[in-house]
């Protein structure tokens, strides 16, 4: 397990991907800080439009898109796989090794920031757990799914970009029952019902449900990325 | 002999393209050598072989085994993929250590030295593999194959890259390995390049097993085949009768400087046509084969099928 951790983890980390989404990450804490110098609006409501409308719903999952998508894509890719997966090595190890490489990697350039900007807008502790809970499992769930989509198909930044903006940000946000199968909805919700926030966002479901939901997307994820291992036809 | 990997009427296609189709061949221990064009379905044939590729057709038995998901086969095969991207960032050490220790070999970085060793590549080396030519990568790439001692080895184009030297000390340690008892499949597209595995050779082209033997059989195959030859003359039509009166070609194209011929017996074309010059008058300028190139010796060995 630790080798193919370290090998992902070491080929994830690259110079170029860690500043474009390094500044990604700073761009949540200047907002924040906006927030909290500013003045002339509701700086609670500012302060949880930038965990949940920035946060939540650009930061989090494009940080994941692009490591969770690279972590089996990129040696798909270049079929170093090969190197990894061509070895007695139970599937769901590298499926696991993948998924947190990739999350390694996730939660310091993007959870991270969100609960320092939810502190740094100074609102009270409420936003920060709230920030804390949704933006984790947000990094969790969408990090197994884009993590099979990596491996399964060839420029999964393209596809994931477009998933994240018609499904979770429109589709999800509109249609009630697409809600139940979205992270972004859950995921939000949590943030707002930890945070105390009213309104919740629209869709919203109950606390259990909106757990639920990531956990659920992240096991399925998580089986099929194992079950195409298996299968072969992937390095 | 018995078999370690046994191939059955195995096809592979992606849609409608056919890379494979209907190959059946048997290998045991020892050094055999795949031999065909680039394109010709070598490496899906090794992906199948290697279970990272499943048969659309047919059933492949490596060591008794289906390699299809069976990762625990993986232990007793060693691959040495044809294309070159590595883990740029390590060194060949960390590499190939990577590789013994996924294997669960008990002392990976004592290994890893020891297979680079038998590459002659330096263990203490710290560069990175991205600064290495296509030869020093070669040659981690077997490392990595050789690394746990696996009782197969499947090498895909293995002296592509090599210098003269290197190759030589490679196609060595492919026969010190077949000797040791191991099943050596090295894949090759330069048939001389295989003469020096002496061993087993079986040709594919075109996704098809056409043709299998020693070196010798093989070279005969393909010396047999129909020869298409250039003459160069000042009497191109006088020249052509006289070859086909002569009985030394087949057939002949004339064109306003040269005769093209086809040939079944070249030796003989080749004693005959100074003689059938000089009694029909005319000029030799030039006789120049123009299917020389291995891709055309294939071409024929599918046709012949």
């Amino acid at each position: 397990m630790s080798a193919l951790y370290s090998t992902i983890l070491r080929s994830l980390a690259t110079r170029g991907r860690l500043l474009a989404l390094g500044a990604l990450a700073a761009l949540a804490i200047l907002l924040a800080v906006v927030v909290r110098t500013g003045s002339g609006f509701d700086r609670a409501d500012s302060a949880f439009h930038v965990i949940d409308d920035y946060g939540l719903s650009v930061l989090v999952p494009i940080v994941s898109l692009v490591f969770a998508s690279a972590a089996l894509g990129d040696p798909a890719e270049d079929r170093t796989l090969v190197y990894l997966w061509l070895r007695p090595v139970p599937r769901v190890e590298l499926a696991l090794a993948a998924a947190g490489a990739a999350l390694t990697i996730t939660v310091p350039i993007a959870v991270l920031p969100v609960v320092i900007a939810a502190a740094v807008s100074g609102v009270g502790g409420r936003l920060v757990l709230g920030a804390a809970g949704g933006a984790a499992l947000a990094a969790v769930a969408y990090t197994a799914v884009f993590c099979g989509l990596g491996l399964r198909v060839r420029r999964a930044l393209a596809w994931g970009l477009a998933y994240l903006v018609i499904w979770e940000q429109a589709v999800a946000r509109i249609a009630k029952g697409a809600a139940r199968l979205s992270i972004s909805v859950s995921t939000r919700t949590i943030a707002a019902r930890l945070a105390h926030h009213d309104p919740l966002p629209r869709n919203a479901m109950s606390m259990p449900v909106a757990v639920l939901v990531p956990l659920a997307a992240t096991g399925i994820a998580l089986a099929l990325t194992t079950r195409s291992l298996l299968r072969g036809e992937v390095a | 002999m018995t078999s370690t990997i046994e191939i059955r009427d195995v096809g592979k296609w992606f849609g409608s393209v056919v890379a494979l189709s209907g190959v059946t061949f048997d290998i045991g221990p020892g050094v055999t050598a795949l031999l065909g064009p680039n394109g010709a379905g070598k490496s899906t044939l090794f992906r199948i072989m290697c279970g990272q590729a499943n048969p659309s057709q047919g059933t492949v038995r490596i060591l008794g085994q289906d390699p299809r998901g069976n990762a625990a086969l993986t232990a007793r095969i060693g691959i040495a993929p044809q294309q070159e991207a590595l883990f740029e960032w390590q060194t060949a050490h960390e590499f190939v250590m990577l590789a013994a220790r996924l294997q669960r070999v008990p002392d990976p970085s004592r290994a890893a030295v020891d297979a680079l060793a038998v590459v002659e590549l330096d263990a203490g080396d710290p560069r990175p593999l991205s600064t290495y030519s296509k030869g020093m990568r070669q040659r981690v790439k077997l490392a990595q194959a050789l690394v746990h001692g696996p009782e197969i080895l499947v090498l895909d184009e293995p002296l592509e890259g090599l210098d003269p030297r290197q190759r030589l000390g490679a196609i060595k340690m492919f026969r010190a390995l077949g000797e040791q008892g191991r099943t050596v499949v090295v894949s090759s597209h330069v048939l001389d390049e295989v003469e020096r595995f002496g061993s087993r050779i079986l040709v594919i082209a075109q996704g098809r097993l056409v043709a299998e033997g020693d070196f010798h059989a093989i070279r005969d195959l393909m010396d047999d085949r129909p020869r298409l030859l250039r003459v160069g003359t000042d009497r191109p039509a006088d020249l052509a009768a006289g070859l086909l009166l002569a009985g030394v070609v087949q057939g002949a194209r004339v064109h306003s400087a040269t005769v093209e011929v086809e040939t079944s017996d070249a030796p003989g074309f080749r004693r005959a046509v100074a003689g059938v010059a000089r009694s029909t008058g005319a000029r030799l300028t030039e006789v120049v084969p123009l299917d020389e190139d291995l891709e055309s010796v294939f071409a024929y060995l599918v046709r012949g099928r």
